[in-house]
């Protein structure tokens, strides 16, 4: 009986947490700064040299053309803070952005790989511009650091009596508590993004589309869906009915202007290649499949996309990948667009079948194509050793 | 930092890992206190430098910021109480160093931004030579064989970079970080002590070396780890500063 007081007590306690009240917070004015003595100062001056060491960090792409096409695009979905904030394009070969309470905002390469057309990428821009809109970060400090100071104090009240377990289940509703709070701030920012990306002139029904292929991916992964639980946003498959029934409501079948599709393929054109490479090293091969079949589908310089699947393969190293590999670079070297290097990798798959005539022929073309890589005397070394074995 | 996308466990959540670099810190803390006895400040054994006087010594930005602890243990940024750290230290040192005729330049970053980014580079470099020193210099756990005797930790020639520039003959870096327990960690802390639980109040810890700009070699180290000590007021903040240069050769 008593230990069914003291869990029924904690978890009053927990939900005492999640009620605690925080004042409501207001918009953020364009250009304005926070008093030095505030939070929110404190906050902006942590993330400033966050914002410093990020911008140095050799991790940022910094190339004009696409830096002002985002500028751009930034800028046609908020004309009026566009200049208040800042954003970086960082190689990152995963699905992300994210905004600062400064005003700065992180773009990764992984999603400007996924997006499938300029109004995708807006609509997660707009989202990032809807946390600095409404001052997320600085709910969110204010709301954790409400809930932390109930489970110090709470934790010390288990201290004392001895109660180990029971401190555990109030950590577990506290954070149940945070969780659900930055749900909340996610719909909002995702609202925000739609009504952004809706007034630009973007097709909304593209909004719903990133986050279909985003959870075809997660189910080819074999990621399980997260539990409502420990959910820290609303599930994917929530999010794209809302927006579907959103985009429906705002436009039907006749959105003011078809996507965006060929300026924002063709940007990232450049690019593509060196991002597919990035995706590979994480070894999530099913997940690397998915975007892979996207870009196929759009049919743009197959022979790249051809190469990194026989990549793909060669680095799986699953039974039959060899030979898949192989195939998908013979595949390569007959569309547009292959890289120097499918003659590299197919030239080792040979060397390492004993297929030694292929191989040479692979790698002289290699050397032909790139004189000056980085590994041409690797590959000399090659060759120097499949002439001694033929004499 | 806020606005992930995505759920899952094969995305970053940005914001704790910003949020990280203090709790970091204060592990190192209490890792170096346990070897708190020994002397502090570290001299250059390798090639021994003589500081001319009145040498031109260049003050890098004071990498300096100040953090409010709160009842849960959160680490709060406080912008006001930094910026008025800052100022004392910079009087401070201007005040300390003028007294042996030595001309203090502060930093300027340079308007190219190739030449900025290679001095960031530059200042990056210092803080993870600084902090290996910390940890394999002052933990006698952690001593490194080949440095156990000698102290030749040097950030390079590249360091030339900044002396061209400037024209100074040494560069002096500063790091400081410091926290104090907010009346609700104060709270905190006397009822732990009542039922017998110590809880931290909040750290003063920083380093600091000058490093002789022909060479990148580091001339002289120090940190300072303690439990007390306020840099948002002049003289503890004075007080702070003297300790932390104690047996700097200028």
């Amino acid at each position: 009986m008593r230990r069914r007081c003291i869990i029924f007590l904690v978890f009053a306690y927990g939900i005492g947490l999640i009620a605690c009240a925080t004042a409501p917070v207001a918009d953020i004015q364009p250009g304005a700064k926070p008093d030095l003595d505030t939070d929110e100062a404190g906050l902006w001056m942590y993330m400033d040299k966050a914002e410093a060491d990020l911008k140095n960090s050799g991790r940022i792409v910094t190339d004009e053309r696409l830096t002002n096409y985002i500028g751009d695009i930034i800028c046609r979905l908020d004309s009026h803070q566009c200049e208040h904030m800042r954003f970086y394009i960082v190689e990152t070969p995963d699905f992300n952005a994210a905004m600062a309470p400064n005003g700065f905002m992180q773009i990764w390469t992984g999603l400007l790989l996924r997006s499938q057309n300029e109004d995708q990428l807006a609509y997660v821009l707009g989202h990032e511009i809807g946390h600095y809109h409404r001052r997320h970060t600085l709910q969110q400090w204010r709301r954790t650091k409400n809930t932390t100071t109930g489970l110090a104090v709470f934790q010390l009240l288990t201290a004392g009596v001895g109660i180990g377990v029971a401190g555990d289940i109030a950590y577990i509703v506290g954070i149940a508590g945070l969780m659900a709070y930055s749900r909340d701030m996610e719909r909002e920012a995702d609202d925000i993004g739609f009504d952004l990306m809706l007034a630009a002139g973007y097709d909304p029904r593209e909004a719903p589309k990133i986050w279909r292929n985003l959870m075809e991916e997660m189910e080819a992964a074999g990621d399980s869906m997260p539990s409502i639980f420990f959910a820290s946003h609303p599930t994917t498959a929530e999010r794209l009915r809302t927006l579907e029934e959103m985009a429906q409501a705002a436009v039907g079948d006749s959105p003011a202007a078809a996507p965006k599709k060929e300026p924002y393929l063709d940007m990232i054109a450049p690019f593509r290649g060196e991002w597919l490479h990035d995706e590979l090293q994480k070894q999530d091969f099913a997940a690397t499949q998915v975007v892979l079949n996207h870009l196929f589908a759009e049919n743009k310089r197959p022979g790249e996309l051809y190469f990194y699947q026989g990549e793909l393969y060669r680095m799986r190293a699953e039974t039959d990948d060899r030979e898949k590999a192989v195939e998908a670079y013979q595949k390569a070297l007959t569309q547009d667009g292959f890289p120097p290097e499918t003659y590299r990798s197919l030239g080792l798959l040979y060397w390492k079948s004993a297929r030694m005539d292929p191989a040479r022929d692979a790698f002289e073309n290699y050397l032909a194509a790139r004189p000056d890589a980085h590994d041409a005397p690797m590959i000399e070394a090659y060759l120097k050793e499949l002439e001694n074995n033929e004499n | 930092m806020h606005g992930k996308l995505l759920n899952g466990n094969r995305g970053i959540k940005l914001f704790s890992r910003h949020a990280a670099v203090p709790l970091l810190s204060l592990a190192c803390f209490s890792l170096l206190l346990a070897a708190c006895a020994q002397t502090s400040h570290l001299k250059q054994t390798d090639a021994p430098v003589s500081i001319p006087r009145n040498a031109k010594i260049l003050l890098m930005t004071p990498d300096i910021q100040l953090f409010e602890l709160t009842a849960g243990g959160m680490q709060e940024p406080k912008a006001d109480w930094t910026a008025a750290a800052k100022q004392h230290v910079r009087s401070t040192l201007a005040k300390q160093l003028a007294s042996r005729n030595d001309v203090i330049v502060p930093y300027e970053a340079p308007a190219d931004r190739d030449a900025e980014h290679d001095h960031l580079q530059l200042v990056k470099l210092h803080e993870t030579v600084g902090n290996t020193i910390l940890v394999h210099k002052y933990v006698p756990a952690l001593n490194l064989p080949t440095k156990r005797d000698k102290m030749d930790y040097s950030l390079g020639e590249g360091v030339r970079q900044l002396k061209a520039r400037q024209a100074a003959d040494c560069a002096l870096f500063i790091f400081m970080r410091d926290s104090y327990a907010s009346a609700g960690r104060v709270a905190v802390i006397a009822a732990a002590a009542v039922l017998g639980v110590a809880v931290s109040g909040g750290v003063q810890q920083g380093f600091a070396s000058l490093v002789d700009l022909e060479t990148g070699n580091i001339i002289w180290f120090n940190r300072l780890v303690r439990g007390y000590g306020d840099l948002r007021t002049p003289e503890p903040a004075s007080e702070a500063v003297t300790q932390l240069l104690a047996g700097i050769p200028l």
